[in-house]
């Protein structure tokens, strides 16, 4: 900048200094020509001094001109190189493979990630192409590529493959066309990006998937031949245990009926405990069978209105039992989504559990309702009956658990299991909470979606 | 009182069972009861091919589960003859599998029964049975047309 000043500055004061001294040169022979009377050779020389300083000062005037042209011209060009030098070091220093083909596909310039990878210097590669560097058919897909993109006024994305000695990589490869100042394409520039260790996490994801599918595939099949198993025996129980239970129960009945008189009391008392073990065993296959239904039957959901549900079954049981005096509360607006037919095994249940502990109480009290403020929907049934510890709460819905003696309330143990394989189907929770001789609750959810199998 | 002509049939494989019903039915009025112990049988005899008369049952008891022929197969072959098309036919069930009472109702049983593990309501619903069928039921049209 200040040579260029200082350059400028001297030559218009070199200038100035022809053009006064032309003047000053003009003047003393004016005044010579006065003085020695002859005016008219001396304004002739006058006159040509003043043109030949007027050149002088002209020829002078260009030159300056054109070393401040030259200077800028100079200046454009350190800029440019600086501009250059800026940008090649940001395409050097990316992860990406970057490179500029010309038309004919002969290199341009690489950045130094391609120098690395390809294990060739710049210099060496002007000038060659993808031909001479990898193998036919892979050079003819970039080539096609470069061709298509050169095409296209926007950018355009496409992966490409290219060996390495570790085996293919895959790259995510941008392209786009570089033009001149006629707007036509004289190369193409590429962006790629070694995608290789995404794309073989992708091939590891997507065998895992498929290994993964074939196991589903297997274990579903397995699981079907025991669902099948599990039918054969629910049918196998229900037919071959209960037709000779109904010889047991039918021949010590006949028996105490048709010969009743031939037995002394205690073989009668006997045969009468044969009898009544052959009702309990019923019932308990009876219930088996249940909760075997309940695990298999197809989930139908719908909307379901429970406090009806519940109104059935305390109708029902009231009918068995009309003499009992029990106070019934079910609150409103009890509905969830479930499928009818298991809720139903549900309340049934719940209910009859209510009503049978409460059986000892004069003031028997059975409610069922919702739990008001909680996250999700929680239907509660509520008595003020035997209740239980809650040391044993955990034990409450495994089969064949009971918590009372077979004198004291029967059944068969299988209730509760039930109760909580629905409503495990349905995706929700079921728990209790009592005090011996304070009553029980008993407290579920329903889940709207999903089902979830035991 | 029998409205209804011709006896009761039951068919029934389990001996147990025959005796138990027999005695059941028994307590109730006594009329005549033939027991077959397969469905061959029971077709044989109520299609016969060798011109011997056919059996002209008032109710047919029939057990779903049948040795050779099922119960519902039964069925189905009474159903589609003319002749035995509108017999009141019963079909006892043991196992109460939801799928043999649906095959049974679809294949024209007139209907289902689960039989009950303590005699006392076995009994009781085989007289029920017999009392529909042979008097409530005894307006129903015979085969032939003929009551």
């Amino acid at each position: 900048m200040n040579t260029t000043t200082d350059r400028t500055g001297l030559l218009s004061r070199q200038v100035a200094g022809i053009g006064a001294l032309t003047l000053a040169v003009c003047a003393v022979i004016l005044v010579l020509g006065w003085r020695t009377g002859h005016p008219g050779a001396l304004a002739t020389i006058v006159a040509g001094v003043a043109v030949l300083g007027g050149a002088a000062v002209l020829a002078a005037r260009t030159a300056v001109r054109q070393g401040r042209a030259r200077a800028q011209a100079e200046q454009r060009e350190r800029e440019a190189r600086a501009n250059g030098d800026r940008l090649l070091m940001v395409i050097d220093n990316t992860s990406a493979v970057i490179y500029i083909r010309d038309v004919d596909g002969r290199y341009l310039l690489v950045n130094r990630q391609y120098e690395q990878l390809f294990n060739i210097t710049r210099d060496d590669l002007v000038g060659l192409t993808d031909y001479d560097l990898f193998p036919g058919p892979v050079a003819d897909v970039f080539r096609a590529n470069d061709l298509r993109a050169m095409a296209q006024k926007t950018p355009s994305v496409m992966e490409e493959t290219a060996p390495h000695p570790d085996g293919p990589h895959t790259y995510i490869t941008v392209k786009y066309p570089i033009t001149g100042r006629d707007g036509r394409p004289y190369a193409v520039c590429g962006i790629s990006t070694d995608i290789t260790d995404r794309k073989r996490a992708e091939e590891q994801v997507r065998r895992l998937n498929s290994e993964l599918e074939r196991r589903v595939r297997e274990r579903t099949a397995e699981l079907e031949a025991s669902t099948r198993e599990l039918d054969a025996f629910a049918y196998s129980v229900s037919h071959d245990l209960r037709a000779p239970l109904r010889a047991l129960n039918g021949f010590s009945q006949v028996l105490l009926e048709d010969y009743g008189g031939d037995i002394a009391p205690t073989g009668q008392d006997y045969l009468r405990r044969i009898r009544g073990a052959t009702d309990r065993m019923g019932v308990l296959i009876d219930d088996l069978l249940e909760l075997s239904r309940a695990t298999r039957a197809e989930l139908h959901r719908q909307p379901v209105d429970l406090g009806s549900l519940a109104g059935k079954v305390v109708g029902e049981l009231l009918q068995v039992d009309p003499d009992r005096q029990v106070e019934v509360i079910i609150h409103e607006g009890l509905t969830c989504m479930g499928d009818p037919d298991l809720l139903m095994l549900v309340m049934q249940n719940l209910l009859s559990n209510a009503y049978k502990f409460t059986s000892k109480r004069e003031d028997a009290r059975i409610e069922v309702g919702s739990v008001e403020n909680a996250p999700n929907a929680t239907f509660y049934v509520r008595d003020n009956g035997a209740g239980f510890d809650m040391v044993y709460a955990d034990k409450l819905f495994d089969p064949f658990q009971r918590l009372h003696s077979a004198s004291d309330f029967s059944g068969s143990g299988v209730g509760l299991a039930i109760v909580a394989r629905v409503i495990a189907r349905h995706g929700g929770r079921i728990w209790a909470e009592s005090e011996p001789d304070r009553g029980a609750t008993f407290y579920f959810t329903v889940s709207p979606e999903r089902e979830e199998r035991p | 009182m029998r409205s209804r002509a011709g006896p009761i049939v039951l068919v029934e494989p389990n001996p147990d069972d025959v005796i138990l019903t027999m005695r059941a039915l028994a307590e109730d009025d006594g009329g005549e009861v033939v027991v077959l112990s397969d469905g061959e049988s029971l077709l044989s005899r109520l299609l016969p091919r060798d011109g011997s008369a056919p059996l002209e049952p008032a109710i047919i008891l029939m057990d779903v589960h049948l040795p050779t022929i099922s119960g519902p197969a039964v069925l189905a072959r009474i159903r589609a003859d003319e002749r035995t098309r509108r017999l009141p036919v019963v079909m006892l069930s043991t196992s109460c599998e939801e799928h043999d009472v649906a095959e049974s109702y679809r294949l024209g049983a007139d209907k289902v029964v689960c039989k009950p593990v303590a005699y006392n309501d076995f009994a009781r619903l085989v007289q029920a049975l017999s009392a529909y069928w042979l008097d409530l039921d005894a307006a129903r049209p015979t085969p032939e047309g003929m009551s």
